[in-house]
């Protein structure tokens, strides 16, 4: 490993950084989805990097199961903006203020 | 030496793309900049001897959850953010001073943290292996392999149904 961990670990926080100034300042929700997904392989960079720093291949487990995570994430999500979209044609999450269907 | 210059490779990709998601305009570029930032993350975890979870990157993530994001902004048509401003405008400042507390906390951790070059590597290549993997899922972690396809059926069940609803308010069946 002649690539030190502490080169893993900042570039996850300037991932993480980056994703977390993209969920402020974006206002669409698809945009918003992206961003989180960002920060999201942020974090399955430090799991991947710790099971190789420990030689343990519980850190590539969760880094798998993160996956999944976000794939049933970004299924729900998805079907939440395309369900906004059809009942109110506008997307911006500053309006989507009510729970109301 | 090469293991460096991957590395500069990938995180250079994975920074370069990741600030396009967060700056471009348009939500197609910035889906498509995701999956440069996936692809140089898939070259990190190859370089970290991962090529199982290298292999599950591009296969789930570029190829299937970039491309759910590509058919719902082909589905929504290209449309700019509303005007207006942000209603959250007064809490911005809150906002940047999260973020910064969290890079200089970062900064901190890696500062002081004793894992550095000076820890030996570990010699055995065999924990990125599809046999070690699924060896460890089934051994150790089975209770997370059940939790997450019992996830993913939550998941394909509640996408039907918010589709359901959302074509029900349109009138239809």
């Amino acid at each position: 490993m002649t690539v030190p961990m502490s080169a893993y670990l900042v570039l996850s926080i300037v991932l993480l950084g980056l994703g977390m100034l993209g969920v402020m300042r974006r206002r669409n929700p698809l945009l918003l989805l992206l961003s989180i997904e960002l920060m999201l392989n942020a974090g399955n960079i430090l799991l991947i990097g710790f099971s190789r720093q420990w030689d343990d291949p519980a850190g590539q487990i969760f880094a798998l199961v993160v996956m999944v995570v976000a794939a049933a994430e970004v299924v729900i999500g998805l079907g939440l903006v395309v369900a906004v979209f059809r009942s109110r044609m506008n997307l911006d999450v500053d309006e989507m203020s009510s729970m109301k269907g | 030496m090469g293991e460096q210059v991957t590395f500069a490779i990938a995180a250079i990709g994975a920074v370069g793309f990741g600030i396009g998601i967060v700056f471009f305009k348009d939500a197609f570029r910035a889906a498509v900049s995701l999956i440069g930032t996936l692809l140089s993350v898939a070259l990190l975890f190859i370089v970290l001897m991962a090529p199982f979870v290298a292999a599950l990157q591009v296969i789930v993530y570029a190829g299937a959850i970039v491309v759910l994001f590509l058919f719902v902004i082909a589905y929504l048509g290209v449309r700019d953010e509303a005007p207006g401003r942000d209603r959250l405008d007064a809490m911005q400042a809150v906002g940047w001073i999260a973020l910064l507390g969290i890079a200089a906390f970062g900064v901190i951790a890696v500062l002081g943290s004793t894992i550095g070059p000076g820890v030996p590597a570990p010699t055995n290549t065999d924990v990125g292996s599809p046999a070690a993997i699924g060896h460890a899922f089934l051994s150790d972690h089975i209770i997370a392999f059940e939790g997450t396809s019992l996830i993913l059926l939550v998941a394909a069940v509640g996408a039907v149904i918010l589709a359901k609803r959302a074509v029900q308010l349109e009138g239809g069946r």
